[in-house]
Parts: structure tokens; sequence; C-alpha cells
């Protein structure tokens, strides 16, 4: 048997959760032109949220996903005014280093809270995986993949057809004219906020059942993220997307036929030749200075 | 001689106090009585620091963000291991290699990044360090792999052995001293202040005749060398290491150091990794929070102590001391005369285009500028004449034509050697290196390459002196440029570009944003200027101005050259009047 | 001045140490280095219950020497560094007699300088077979080591299970890398080379290329290294998912607590090689049954060790009636025969204590003892 398809398939799996946290990682750089480092932290918090909804609140699995989900919003709206908020006058260096304080401060208040253990969430679906064709199909890795793809097509009717998802589109590309015209900048800023921390507590309570999560959960995937919106093209939607799946389908190639304990440098070697070659990405903006 | 207030005796370098204090630290460190575990720490931030100065460097004068700062520190701590305990080195031997294979790589990394800055930067930087680790981990047979190196030899210093801590504490405390007394004296030297004009304006520190390539990797270099002697001294102090004690999350912590204390001062970087050492130790009463504790303080702190902790402090002790201005005195402004009649063609330009994706922004542009001449450059809105200052300064790649420029050719080359070659200029939105004083950003005009005249004399500071005085700005030389009105600014752009003895002068809309009254300063400026000697290239929207100053006009309109000559032939071309003339009278008499 | 300031920290020190011996009168003090937070949070906690248990029962009965006896615990934040900063602060306090080193052998290479200074006994549970041959007289090792753990394995998969076509699998950390190199070596030792050896760095969420791997291998075998109990959870899964039907032998973490908990059937049949188990003797019953009643938990080998360390150390203290570090050490030498819930300790000149390993089987949720391998 070839392992090659399902190689694939497992790197589309691993890829989508890259891509949902690349798509809330651009949202956030799209408003307020800052890479939040502490992005991976928000899949963390959200699962861990469920995880207490469920087993230790009790509470039905719809009604736990509801209540961490209204719980990330807040945290995003949290997050913001502390974290962004105060500094989004100043350049994009001390912002940097402030999310990478938050990250820090967050994935151990939960430590503190919750306790080392990892955990992991019952799954969605109540169906065990099957075979096509001799690869085998996970049906988490389904809904995560058809999540997704809805996900995206309505950030994108949001985006492009909405008067507020324009408001939003704005206030990202110029600040200063967008609150002239009577946009409220500052809610603009908070709404992108909360969304994308949604965003990654969907991502979180998506991933929770094929992962065993902890803590530290979210670094390594918040770098393997940053590295698919830069690939794809700082900014872009689709290049989020297509950078995140990208990424997974190729880690798993280099690994199965390269070398596994290399299987980390693969994502980065491919951005690193982006870098060199392509910098602007496959969707990207220019990055050339005008004089 | 004119003469201000009479020159001041010169004050002690900030360097003196920071040797003795730190040779004081280094003797007290012997006569500690504090225990295994104060000195542990202190060996701990000591080595850490050294690294940390590398940051100061590439990310406070360069102004080049790096998350790959412990993978340099590894690599020095590696080569000292290795060295010593596989290879059988002297660990001075071991030591040397750290230097050389760490500065090698900060070289390498340098170049690989020198096209890309802020986000990107911070990505290829991960990408190395990243690879860095996992080349550390599996490289088993050279590296160890994951076990690490055991039994690291501590070092002889003059036949003593430096096995007792403290001694090699009082060590690491001497190294710490003169990396920050070198750090502190860089920022003074014309590398540094390349350095922090590549980090305020990349472009105008290029057009000044800085090698923004050959600066960004000896920062890189320098950084990495620091790096690789704090690894050095750290893996000989703890006598074990292993690849997790150089990985990303170090890195982070290294950035977070530099911020924390202040990136801009070797002092502040000091700062900042004795507390974030410290910080966690003193936080342990706190258990399983204190790591949420301080990653809350790191918040706080970038967002109450914008400048760092050293920059709040030094901000509250200016409070404290108000100083008055320094007093300063200038010489006259001397400009080189070459040989050569004053009619001989300094710049030529024969059939320029630039084209940007489809568009014809100049299309076979014509031009010669003669010596000590003003040459006016006027068309209307979109004509192609900032485009034509940006090819000629090397700035845009011409798509086709030549440029000749004090008889050798000029096309094509990159804008600082067109600057050591005697180009200088100024923007049409104003581009300063906004945080140095006004004294600094003109020394960096005076410092380029082939300016003989800033080797006579005073050298560079009394060149850019006399530059200053001649725009009238002597008495603003030490304050920060970015606290000038617009008026000044402009004066000081110029300034720059006379400090360097230009032998073409391009000033793109001098008047732009000006009043009546600074716009007739301009032109008594330029008079002046060109009694001197000089060669002016102008380019202007005000007529009245062209007309009061110029030689020779050259017309452009839709990127093609329709007129040129005199201002009185110009003014009668018909094509003129229709293009342009009529458009640019109504908005003067506005 | 630098003799005025000598004299002063003369003073000092003098004041502290009549203050010391004053309170030394009162309680023996051991210090243990254990993660609180970082990666390993989740292990320290075992380990500390282990430690926190076996000082209670010393107390109950009485103390040492007539005194009471008190855990210092200090984070070593799950890295090296802080591994040292941690027992440097210990080491200041010279009420501390002897230490409970970390359970990662990098910690226990990094802190052994520090350590070789202080002079006083450390008891540590690294299973770097180095670590006891460091030339360190100070170090006791309270677990068996990974040559012992290798030829256990190797005995137990040859000669028990019969098989031949052996895949190996291990975490690129410290412990699965040298671990897999020290079964390869014993493998070859009866003639076998392994049929595939896949590393995986530690908190990988995909195993698909690895599983593949060892399913086109054609191995009737699989032994898994890994530090971390996630790693070997999620690798159970996708093996289950793949259809990998093959007896599997995992390093000790394979049956931690929360490996069992996380992977539930994946993991029923494995089997694991492990210091602790609960039938293994009466003495490992016993310390489950106390272990239960404190923290309502089933305790692993975390907290196993942890407890031998702290009892040993206790009854090495009666046997030399003495805090004294050499007197310790020679009492610490000289154990014999000595039963703890981890297996027999009988300490030999490098310092290493335990010489067997328990074989263990996941049967539906409950590690069920299979047999203890004693070392060649």
């Amino acid at each position: 048997m070839s392992a090659l398809p399902q190689l694939i398939v497992a790197g589309i799996g691993m890829g989508s959760i890259y891509a949902l946290v690349a798509l809330g990682l651009v949202l956030i750089y799209r408003t307020t032109n800052v890479v939040n480092f502490a992005q991976g932290d928000f899949p963390m918090v959200g699962a861990f949220l469920l995880v207490i909804c469920l087993f230790h609140a009790g509470m039905p699995y719809w009604a736990g996903i509801l209540v961490a989900l209204a719980g990330m919003a807040v945290f995003g709206g949290l997050f913001n005014l502390a974290v962004y908020y105060p500094l989004r006058n100043r350049s994009y260096l001390p912002v940097l280093i402030s999310t990478l304080g938050a990250s820090i401060f967050v994935q151990n208040t939960v430590l503190a809270a919750y306790g080392p253990q990892p955990a992991n969430l019952p799954p969605l679906l109540p169906l065990r995986g099957f075979q096509v064709g001799g690869v085998f199909l996970d049906p988490q890795y389904l809904v995560i993949i058809v999540v997704s793809a809805a996900l995206v097509l309505l950030q994108y009717l949001f985006f492009e057809k909405t008067y507020l998802g324009k408001k939003i589109q704005a206030t990202a590309q110029d600040k200063e004219t967008a609150s002239l015209i009577g946009i409220p900048v500052r809610w603009m800023i908070m709404l992108t906020f909360v969304y994308s921390a949604v965003l990654g507590g969907v991502a979180g309570i998506l991933v929770g059942p094929i992962m065993y999560f902890s803590i530290g959960m979210g670094t390594a995937i918040a770098l393997k993220a940053f590295a698919a919106t830069i690939i794809g093209g700082f900014g872009d939607i689709r290049g989020a997307i297509l950078g995140g799946l990208g990424l997974g389908i190729i880690e798993n190639l280099g690994a199965a036929y390269i070398s596994v304990p290399y299987k980390d440098a693969f994502a980065f070697l491919v951005l690193f030749a982006f870098l060199m070659v392509l910098p602007q990405g496959i969707f990207g903006e220019k990055i050339a200075e005008k004089a | 001689m004119r003469t201000i207030q009479p020159r001041p005796r010169r004050a002690i370098p900030v360097e003196v106090p920071i040797l003795a204090a730190g040779l004081a630290l280094a003797g007290l460190a012997l006569a500690q009585p504090l225990g295994g575990y104060a000195t542990g720490i202190a060996m701990q931030a000591a080595t850490c620091a050294i690294a940390v100065l590398g940051l100061t460097i590439v990310l406070g004068y360069a102004g080049q963000i790096t998350l790959a700062q412990a993978s340099f520190f590894g690599l020095g701590a590696y080569a000292v291991a290795l060295g010593t305990a596989d290879l059988g080195l002297s660990f001075w031997t071991a030591f040397l290699m750290a230097v050389a294979v760490s500065a090698a790589a900060g070289v390498a990394l340098g170049l690989t990044s020198v096209r890309l800055g802020g986000h990107y930067l911070a990505m290829v930087t991960i990408t190395f360090q990243q690879i860095f680790t996992l080349v550390l981990t599996n490289w088993a047979e050279v590296t160890h792999g994951p076990d690490g190196v055991p039994g690291i030899p501590r070092p002889e210093l003059f036949g003593h052995a430096l096995s007792d801590t403290r001694h090699y504490l009082a060590f690491s405390l001497v190294c710490l001293t003169l990396a920050v007394a070198s750090v502190s004296w860089l920022r003074r030297t014309a590398l540094g202040r390349a350095m922090e004009a590549l980090r305020d304006n990349e472009l105008a520190a290029s057009v000044n005749g800085i090698d923004t390539v050959r600066v960004k990797v000896i920062a890189f270099a320098l950084c990495a060398t620091l790096g690789g002697i704090g690894g050095a001294l750290f893996a000989s102090g703890f006598a074990y290491i292993s690849p997790d004690q150089f990985s990303l999350a170090e890195s982070i912590v290294f950035l977070t150091m530099a911020l924390l204390g202040g990136v801009k001062s070797a002092l502040g970087t000091l700062v900042g990794a004795s507390l974030l050492i410290v910080l966690p130790e003193v936080l342990r009463f706190l258990k399983e929070v204190y790591l949420a504790v301080y990653g809350a303080a790191v918040v706080l702190i970038m967002i109450f102590m914008p400048d760092g902790i050293w920059g709040w402090v030094v901000l509250f002790g200016d409070r404290l001391v108000r100083r008055g201005p320094q007093p300063r005195t200038a010489g006259p402004l001397r400009l080189r005369r070459e040989a050569g009649d004053p009619g001989d063609v300094v710049l030529e330009v024969r059939n320029l285009a630039k084209t940007f994706g489809g568009l014809k922004a100049l299309d076979s542009v014509d031009l010669e500028v003669r010596r000590n001449t003003i040459h006016a450059l006027i068309g209307p809105n979109g004509s192609g004449k900032t485009t034509f200052v940006n090819v000629l300064s090397g700035l845009y790649r011409p798509s086709g034509g030549r440029i000749r420029f004090g008889g050798r050719d000029a096309t094509a080359r990159a804008p600082h050697v067109l600057s050591g070659r005697g180009l200088a200029r100024t923007f049409q939105n104003i581009r300063l290196f906004r945080s140095m004083t006004c004294l600094d950003n003109v020394m960096v005009g005076a410092q380029r390459p082939g300016n003989d005249l800033s080797a006579e004399g005073g050298g560079v500071e009394a060149r850019a002196l006399s530059a200053l005085d001649f725009v009238g700005l002597l008495d603003r030389a030490d304050a920060l440029v970015g606290d000038l009105p617009y008026g000044h600014q402009r004066k000081v752009e110029i300034a720059r570009a006379l400090a360097a003895d230009p032998a073409l002068l391009l000033l793109d809309e001098p008047a732009a944003g000006l009043n009546t009254t600074e716009k007739g300063q301009l032109v008594e400026l330029l008079r002046r200027l060109k009694g001197l000697g000089l060669t002016i290239l102008i380019i202007e929207h005000d007529m009245p101005l062209v007309e009061a100053v110029a030689d020779q006009i050259t017309v452009l309109n839709f990127g093609q050259r329709i007129s040129d000559g005199t201002p009185a032939e110009v003014l009668r071309d018909p094509a003129v009047v229709t293009a342009y003339l009529g458009e640019a009278h109504v908005r003067a008499a506005a | 001045m630098r003799r005025l300031l000598g004299g002063l920290a003369g003073l000092a020190l003098g004041a502290a140490a009549v203050a010391g011996s004053a309170l030394a009168a009162d309680v023996i003090k051991l210090g243990m280095i254990a993660p609180l937070t970082g990666g390993a949070a989740e292990t320290g906690r075992y380990q500390m219950n282990g430690a926190r248990l076996a000082v209670e029962q010393i107390n109950k009965a009485g103390g040492l020497l007539g005194r009471a006896v008190e855990l210092a615990i200090e984070d070593d934040q799950t890295t090296n560094p802080g591994a040292v900063n941690a027992f440097n602060r210990l080491a200041n306090d010279s009420r501390v007699v002897a230490f409970l080193a970390p359970i990662r052998s990098t910690q226990v290479h990094a802190i052994a300088p520090a350590i070789a200074r202080t002079a006083k006994p450390v008891a540590f549970g690294g299973t770097d077979p180095k670590l006891t041959r460091l030339k360190n007289p100070w170090l006791f090792r309270f677990r068996p080591n990974d040559e012992i753990s290798a030829g256990a394995i190797v005995e137990f998969g040859t000669d028990v299970l019969q098989r031949k076509h052996w895949a190996i699998v291990h975490a690129t950390d410290a412990f699965g890398t040298s671990s897999a190199n020290l079964l390869v070596t014993a493998l070859r030792g009866r003639g076998i080379t392994p049929t595939t050896v896949q590393g995986f760095t530690t908190a990988t969420q995909d195993f698909t290329p690895i599983v593949l791997a060892v399913k086109n291998s054609g191995a009737d075998i699989m032994v898994s290294f890994a530090t971390a109990d996630t790693d070997q959870a999620i690798l159970a899964k996708q093996l289950k998912q793949f259809g990998v039907e093959l007896p599997w032998i995992g390093s000790a973490s394979i049956v931690s607590a929360t490996a069992m908990k996380l992977a539930g059937a994946d993991l029923y049949g494995t089997y694991g090689l492990s210091d602790y188990a609960v039938e293994a003797s009466p003495e490992a019953t016993a310390f489950a049954g106390a272990y239960k009643a404190a923290y309502g938990a089933v305790p692993d080998f975390f907290a196993s060790w942890a407890y031998d360390a702290v009892t040993v150390l206790a009854q090495a203290i009666k046997a030399a009636n003495s805090t004294d570090p050499q007197a310790m050490r020679k009492a610490l030498l000289e154990t014999r025969g000595f039963k703890g819930a981890e297996g027999t300790y009988d300490f030999d000149a490098d310092g290493d204590g335990l010489h067997s390993y328990n074989i263990v089987q996941n049967r539906d949720g409950t590690p069920t003892f299979v047999k203890r391998v004693e070392a060649k």
C-alpha cells in the first residue's frame, strides 16, 4: 500500500489546524498591523474552558460550547484592553513583546487555575473512524475541514458584503481616515480581537478531540501558523488557508520520506525559501518601501 | 571664527565611570560572603547580559529585530564545550573558536536578512533558531545530542585556575564591564551613528553614503559575537550545557531583557538582563503562580515604561537635573573647489527611462547640469520629477538610458556609492534621523566615505557644526531633530547634505511647506551656496522661487522633457505655458 | 577595607551558624527540587505528593533522631538553569542535610558540579547510566537505569514473547535517544538488528509517518521510549486507527496515570516497563493504599521514587545516627535488601540502588504486574 494518500490526508488534518489559527492571526494583523504571539494560546484557553464546562460544571456538549465561546469573547475583549490597546500608537516591537508577556501570563494562569494535567475532549460526532480505499479517515478531521471552510466563507461574506465588515476593512487600511469619516475605530479593533479570540476558541474545540492538549500546546502551533501566513502572503485570508494546509502536508511528506526527527525543520525551510525568493508570499502585499 | 560661548572643557566619557564601577563590582565579587545561590545567579546574569548586549547593537542601534540570540549564545557555548571536553583544546583556544564561529554565523544570518525587515526578519531569525535547535538535538555524533556536554573546564588566567566560583564570577564581571563599555562607546563612533541612521531611516541613510547592507551585516556579526562570548563564559561557568538551554524560548527571554531594560543603551540592557534573572528568583515565594506574575510584569512594563526601565530612569534624572544647551562653536563652512571650468558638465543624463509595470514614469529624458549653476527641474504633479531624482540618486534602477556624474558612468549605482562620489540630496517629505540630535544627523552626512574635508581640522564633528552654523541652527545642535519646527527640519536636512561636501546637491522641493519668510531665507541660502561654488539641481513647484534662483530650467511633463533653457527661454516656450505654467501661476497667486 | 568586610562576613556567618544549630535541634530538612511550572509541571505534583507522604509517615512514627523531618521544595521550572538555581538556593540553607534531585537526567547533569561542591548526599531519579559514573560520590540513584531497562526489554521480548522483528520508536530527547541506543546495543547482543528505528520530537501531535513506517517495516514487536505520557497516548490512538496490532512494550510513561486516563482502551494490552507496579510487592501495595488515602488517586513511578528516596534517606540517617554527610553516604552505600515501593534497594559502589525492572501489562485500564526482570 502506498503511504502517500494517507500522509496527505493527515497533513490536511494538521494543516487545517494551522490554518484556523493563522486566520485569527491574519484578522488581528489586518486591523492592527501587529502579530499576536499569544494567538496560539487562544485555542488552548478555549479548549480548557470547554473542559471545565463539560467535566467540572457538567453541562451538555452544546451548552458547554456556547459558554466556552462566550468566555472566549470576553477573553478577547480583555486581551485587547490589557495587552494591545494601551500600546496601539507605538511601533510593532513593544506590542510584540507585550503579546509574548501575555502568552506567558495566560499559560501560567491556566496552569495555576486548572493544573498541569493534559486533557482532551470527547469527539463532536459519535462516529468511529473509517477506511476509504486503504486510507483511514477520522471523522473529526472532516468536521474540522467543514467548519473551517464554513468559517472562511462566512468571513469572506462578512468582510466583502456587510457594512460592518467594510468598516473594519477601512480601519485596517487607514485608521486616521477611518476615524475622520466617522468609523468608531476603537470598537472596530475591539470587535476584531473578540472575533479572533472566538475563532481561536473554535479551533481549540475542534482540535480538542484529536489532541491531548496541555498549556504549552499553543506556542508550537502559533509558530507554524505564523509561518503559514507568511507563505500564503501576510494579511491575506486565502493565503493563510493555503499556507496552513500546505505546511501540514509538506511536514508529513518530509517526515515520512526524509527524516522524522527533522519534521519541524521542513516547515521552516519552506518558509525560509519563501522569504528569500518570494517574501510577499503567494497572495501577498508588496513589502518594498517607496521613496 | 564665530564664537557663541567659550568652548567648555571636554566632559569625561561615560565609559570611564562604567569601567570603574564594573571593576569595583568584580572586586566585590571576590570578597563577597554570599553562598553559591547568589553567586550562581550573578554568574548567570553576567553571562546572559553579555549576550543581550548584542541585541543593544542589532536592535537598539541598528533597529533590526532578531529572535535568534540564544542560537549564538549556544554556538559559543558548544564551541567551548566541544573544544575543551571533546577535542582537548585549552579554554582560550576554544574561546577564540567560539568567537569565530558565532561571528561567522552572524554574518551568514545578516546576509540572508538584509532585504527583510519587521515581522519578516523576525520570522527569518526564528527559522534560524529553530533549525539550530533541531540540529543540536539530532546531530548527536558531534553535539552529544539531547544528553548535553558535561565536564566543561574552567579557564586559567595568568596561571591562576578560576575553579572558585567567586573568582570565575569576578572574571565574568570584568568581561561584562568591557562589553558594556565597548557597546556604549560604539554608539559614539561613525559606525554607531551609521547604525542609528539605518534604524531611523534606511533610505536617508543609504543616500548619505551608508552601505546599509554592510552596516546590517556588521551589526549582526557584532551581535552574534557578543552572544558567542556570553555563551562561552556560560558554558565554562556552569560546566554542563544541553540543547534545551539555547531554544527559542531563551531567545525570547533575551529579547525581553533588552526591551525591558531599555534597548537603546548598554546600561539599560544590563538592567533588563539582571532584572529578568533575578525577578523569577525573587518571585519564588509565589510558587506556582510566579511565572504568571512575571508575564504580567512584562506587559505592564511595556505599557508604562515605553523606553524600558533605564529610559524611564534617565527621563526621571533629566527632570531632576535640568541641563541647558551645551555651548557650541563653529568655523566657516568650506566646500571643495574642483579643478575645471565653471561651465563643465557635472551631470549628464541621456535617454533616461523608468517604467513601473506598464506605466512610463520617465521617457527618454535628457539633462545636463553645469558646474556652479543652479539648475531647476519643474513640471506638473505626476510629471516624473521625483522619480527622476530617485533614479539619479540610485534608489530606483533605470529601465533605460545612461547617467554620467563627475565624468564617470553613474547608471544604476547603489545610493551609497553615488554619495561617496559626491552626490547629496534632500527629500520632498523630509527624511531625517528622527531620534537623533541635529548634530548627529549632520555628522552622518559629514562622515560619508571620500569626504576629505572631514579629515581636516576638527574632524567630522567640527565639519557638522560648520554646516549647522551655515544654515543658522548652531544653537540647536543638541536638540532632538524630531522636536524642531518643520522649517528648521528642512534646514537640518540641507545642512546634512552640505556637510558631505557634495559635488552636486539635489534638492527635492525644498520650499514645500515653508512660509514666505522661510522661502526668502531659502533663496538667500541658495545664493550663498552658489557663491561658495556649489552645483545644485533643484526640483520645485514654486515658480517665483525658481525664477529667482535658477540659471537653467528643464521642464518635464508625463515623463518627457518638453523644454530646456534659461528661465527667459523656458517661460516663453508655448509647450510649457500650456502644459504647466498656467496651473503654476494660479497656484502661486492663490 | 577588605579585612573589615571579611570580618563582618565572618561575624554574619557565625551568627547564622549559631542560629542554624539552634534551629537544627528542631527539624531535619530535606531539600527537594521538582518541576512545579514548565513542561513537566504535571509530574512535579506526583513527586511532591510521594515525598510528602513519606515525610508524614516518618514524623508520625516519631521523626528522626528525635527530630521532625521537614521538606523544603523548590521549583526547577523544568529547565536546567532553573534546577541549578533551585539547588543552590536549597544548598544555601545549612539545615538541609540531603536532597532529592529531579527525575530528568539533563537536570541532574546540570547540577552535578554544584552537588560536588556542596558535598551532601543527593537522591535522584534520572535514568541516564552515565550519571552514577561521573565520579561524583554524592549521587545516589533511586530508579533502575536505562541499561537495566534495555536488558529487561530484550529479555522479555525475546524469551517470553518470542519476537524477532523489532521496531523502536523514541522521543529525540535525552531519555528517548539514549534508551533507544542502549536497546539497539542490547539487541545486537542477541544478534538482532531492529527493522526500523524512528525518532520524534516530544509533544508531536501527529504520528502518521511513524505509524506507517512501523506498519510497513514488518515488525512483530514495537518498543517506545517517551518522556511525555501524552506522546504515548497519541501514538496508541493512531496505531489503533491504522489497524496496527502488535505486542508493544513502552517505557515507564506508558503506564503513568495520565497516559492511561487519556488513551483509555487504546492502550489496553500493552506492556509497560515500570519501576513501580502496585502488585509487585507488599510494600508497593501498601504504598498505593497510603497514597490513595492521602490524595485520592493511584500513584505512579513519579510518586514512588520520591517516596522511596525519602524513606531510604531516613533509614540511612537512622543507621548512621547522624546527619553528617560522610556518615550518611557510608550508610547509604551499605544499604542492602531494603524493600521499598519500587523494589529492593542494594546500593553498589557507583550509587545505583535498584537493579530490576517490573514488566506490567495494561489490563483494561489497570496496570497489572507480570514479571520482575533482574539485571544480569
